[in-house]
């Protein structure tokens, strides 16, 4: 997997575009009345790049200064990135083992509704008419 | 073979066995050890001296404790047997079992013990739909300990089992040689913990901590009953259906990973112990005025986890309120859409319903604004993602078309959704229900709006909304020539013209014309929809109907006691006390526990209710049944900061006394005495 390393380390990439984008925002009010910290490790080889996401009543801001953090997410940058461009979920990569969380789950389960959704969906689907369904049951 | 299961759990974690509390698993069978809709142990089986055991009797001590009484040999007569087992078995990270093996002759007794053990680590879809496994099994024995274990990539589950008595362990199981000395006792306890590995190399922990769960095993069984309203009545089963409903709902208590010390409803057992969005909403509403808790826990939940972005593949939209989360292996694999899943129709207006009426119960107004944004999403997504035929509807139809859910309303199976004559529908499909739980929730919305969130203007348009959906509806979805509502639109904006429960649903919403009331309730208690015990799901003469078909006939005890409120709501008192009989009767035949569903029957032809087939229980929204149907039965009903009890009881009952019922004026006492004649009170 590609890693951003080197002379590439400052050339945007898909988890700074998204803590870009997050901060850019400013407020999200999905989460009004909410506040909290969560530190991001993003494990690549033997460099961490740290990243951390303060939610404060709906404002969002973003920092890549170390510090405490209500929880602590940590992946391999590559899942990160998959995670970051709706390619990988981040429940199902819970459950296998590629994304690990510490601390509060509650502020684990804010940064996977800040993730986008699966590239290509759509929200839209060809109506079937009854003559299909009925087409595809087996006559009784 | 004994052939009786025996259910024991703790939140997610739960063992089915047989009665002498062997596994004996296939893949297809629903035995074993489970946690996080994983299977982890699919064998576990007793002998001693190579023998299997019979069981004598067999005690749940609580919903998370079980003990057996067992003999050697597996013969129908007892020879005056020289030993006896004690087994006896709490779930907790796994489970801890107690063995104790007692010697009742006056000389030692020098006896093998072995316990075999093995696990299929198959996901609950697995078990349900018999699929293969893609991953290796792995059996070890590590510093005095049996692991199984199962692997595929990073996803690592284990099964650790020791022994506080020596044991010589291999990969199958434990062995003990032992000498019971004369009229004395051997004992060992035995623990089973399930681990998940940990995916950086690290030692593996039990699951439920690497999940993030902490265990909340000193429920106290007593308090938790002790804290709802207590219940006496002239018609003593009625006490004990009222205790089996408290114990069951606290058995199917659940805590998410986030809100560890805080507890909603499961949907049922086996197959549904985790959070679903519509089953925690519904049941909730029915334990209201019992157990306010699981409502406020619920909402919570929801809230955490509604969905923010369009995925197809989860069938998610911004504001959808989701349909069932699931945690294993094909869950983790993405094979199968439940991370959460939110294909469901119902569960996000029904979201702002519970929100509304949770607070005219408890008149918690801090839950309701701080639950703000989620209730103005869920109300928004009605508008905005759920109307797919663009005629002013909620409608469904997914976009997973592999592994999501076809019908996305309560009656979720294939042919649930029919035209008189049988045939299906296609998709999108407005089913009728839809549009009363969206009116209701505009309804409500707006009083939350105007009296909690101080926004009189999204108030007056919610209202301005819901009257004009009501008018449409009262004209688009009536048939003329049955006096009903049709069960649906379909895709060209034709009525699927069956006769459905779903009728009583609108009557609960409020959708219903007044002018309209009456012939809906005859349609509820007439012959082809009331079988004698509750409200068939279709009624008789529509083609598809079938006493014993899932959604096709059979009686539902959650859904009369929906019905029974609806026809409350529209003040047929005496017509709901006719529902409160029958579902109430039947529960006495069931030992308090009302299946998911029995057979529509006709009473006179059977005496019995019937039980479905494959239904499971206890399922969460049966067990909440007998308690709305209280409420509606006493006619419970807040007004402001008052709660107002108005009896209409079925006559048998006699006296009835609900002490210390909770809400907003503190805990009131209620009292009713049996008035209304329901016809009979045949099976005695």
């Amino acid at each position: 997997m590609p890693t951003a390393s080197g002379g590439l380390a400052k050339a945007p990439d898909p988890i700074s575009e998204f803590f870009a984008v997050l901060a850019e925002s400013g407020h999200l009010a999905t989460f009004e009345g909410q506040s909290a910290t969560l530190r991001f490790e993003v494990v690549d080889g033997d460099r961490v790049e740290r990243w951390r996401l303060i939610v404060s009543n709906g404002d969002v801001s973003v920092t890549m200064e170390d510090g405490a953090a209500d929880a602590v997410c940590r992946a391999d940058r590559p899942y990160f990135e998959a995670m970051m461009t709706g390619r990988l979920n981040a429940q199902a990569a819970v459950l296998r083992g590629l994304l690990v969380c510490e601390g509060s789950m509650a502020a684990c389960i804010m940064f996977q509704r800040c993730l986008p959704g699966p590239p290509g969906s759509t929200g839209r689907v060809a109506p079937i008419s009854g003559a299909t369904v009925m087409s595809q049951r087996r006559p009784e | 073979m004994s052939d009786e299961l025996v259910q024991i759990l703790e939140g997610n974690t739960f063992v089915v066995s047989d009665d002498r509390g062997d596994i004996e698993a296939s893949l297809t069978d629903p035995t074993g050890l489970f946690s996080f809709d994983t299977r982890f142990l699919s064998r576990w089986v007793l002998t001693i001296n190579g023998q299997r055991l019979t069981p004598l009797s067999t005690d749940d001590l609580q919903y998370f404790e079980t003990r057996f009484f067992l003999v050697p040999g597996t013969g129908t007569v007892y020879v005056d047997s020289k030993l006896s087992v004690i087994r006896q078995r709490e779930v907790a990270d796994g489970f801890q079992e107690q063995l104790r093996v007692f010697n009742h002759q006056n000389e030692p007794l020098n006896l093998q013990i072995r316990i075999e053990a093995a696990s299929d680590f198959a996901d609950l879809f697995e078990v349900k739909d018999a699929l293969k496994k893609k991953g290796h099994y792995q059996a070890r024995v590590v510093d005095g300990s049996l692991v199984l274990g199962y692997q595929r990539e990073t996803y690592a589950r284990e099964t650790r089992i020791s022994s506080t008595a020596d044991a010589v362990i291999d990969e199958n199981g434990l062995s003990f040689g032992i000498t019971v000395p004369a009229h004395g006792e051997w004992r060992t306890d035995l623990d089973v913990v399930v681990m998940a590995s940990a995916p950086d190399g690290s030692a593996p922990s039990p699951i439920a901590r690497r999940l993030g769960v902490r265990r909340d095993m000193a429920r106290g069984l007593e308090k938790w009953i002790g804290r709802a309203p207590r219940l006496e009545c002239d018609w003593k089963p009625l006490e004990s259906i009222y205790r089996r409903c408290l114990t069951d709902l606290a058995a199917l208590r659940f805590s998410t990973l986030t809100m560890p010390g805080r507890s909603l409803p499961a949907a049922g057992l086996p197959w549904f112990m985790t959070m679903f969005g519509r089953d925690s909403i519904f049941t909730s509403l029915q334990t209201l005025p019992f157990t306010p808790e699981l409502a406020a826990t619920t909402l919570l939940a929801l809230a955490e986890r509604q969905g923010t972005r369009i995925d197809d593949f989860r069938d998610e939209d911004p504001g959808r309120i989701l349909h069932e989360m699931r945690y294993g292996e094909l869950t983790a694999f993405e094979e199968r859409p439940h991370s959460p899943y939110y294909g469901t129709a119902d569960a996000t207006p029904l979201y702002v319903v519970l929100l509304d009426e949770y607070e005219r119960w408890t008149g918690d107004a801090k839950l309701v604004r701080d639950l703000e944004h989620a209730a103005r999403a869920a109300l928004n997504w009605i508008d905005e993602y759920a109307d797919l035929q663009g005629n002013g509807y909620v409608s469904y139809q997914r976009r997973n078309e592999k592994t999501g859910l076809e019908n996305q309303c309560w009656k979720d199976s294939w042919d649930s959704i029919s035209y008189r004559n049988g045939d299906l529908p296609g998709f999108p499909r407005a089913t009728c229900e839809l549009q009363g739980y969206a009116y209701d929730a505009k309804i409500r919305g707006a009083r939350l709006a105007r009296q909690v969130w101080k926004d009189p203007a999204l108030a007056d348009r919610l209202e301005k909304e819901a009257a004009d959906l009501k008018r449409r509806f009262n004209r688009d979805f009536w048939v003329e020539d049955g006096e009903y509502f049709a069960v649906a639109l379909d895709i060209d904006g034709q009525q699927v013209d069956s006769l459905t429960s779903n009728n009583g649903h609108l009557l609960w919403s409020g959708i219903v014309d007044k002018t309209k009331a009456r012939a809906l309730m005859r349609h509820l208690l007439g012959p082809r929809l009331f079988s004698g015990w509750g409200v068939r799901t279709l009624a008789e003469g529509e083609a598809r109907y079938n006493p014993i078909g899932y959604h096709v006939g059979t009686v539902w005890p959650f859904d009369n006691s929906f019905i029974a409120w609806g026809l409350r709501r529209y003040g047929y008192k005496e017509e709901a006390a006719r529902l409160v009989a029958g579902i109430l009767e039947a529960a006495e035949i069931f030992n308090g526990r009302l299946p998911e569903a029995f057979g529509g029957y006709e009473r006179t032809s059977t005496m019995y209710p019937v039980r479905y087939p494959t239904a499971c229980s206890p399922q969460a929204w049966s067990t909440g049944a007998p308690l709305l149907l209280l409420r509606v039965a006493l006619g419970l009903e807040p007004h402001g900061d008052n709660l107002i009890v108005d009896p209409a009881l079925p006559k048998w009952l006699g006296n009835l006394e609900l002490l210390d019922v909770p809400g907003r004026w503190k805990r009131i006492d209620a009292f009713g005495r049996g008035r209304v004649d329901t016809d009979r009170h045949p099976h005695r």
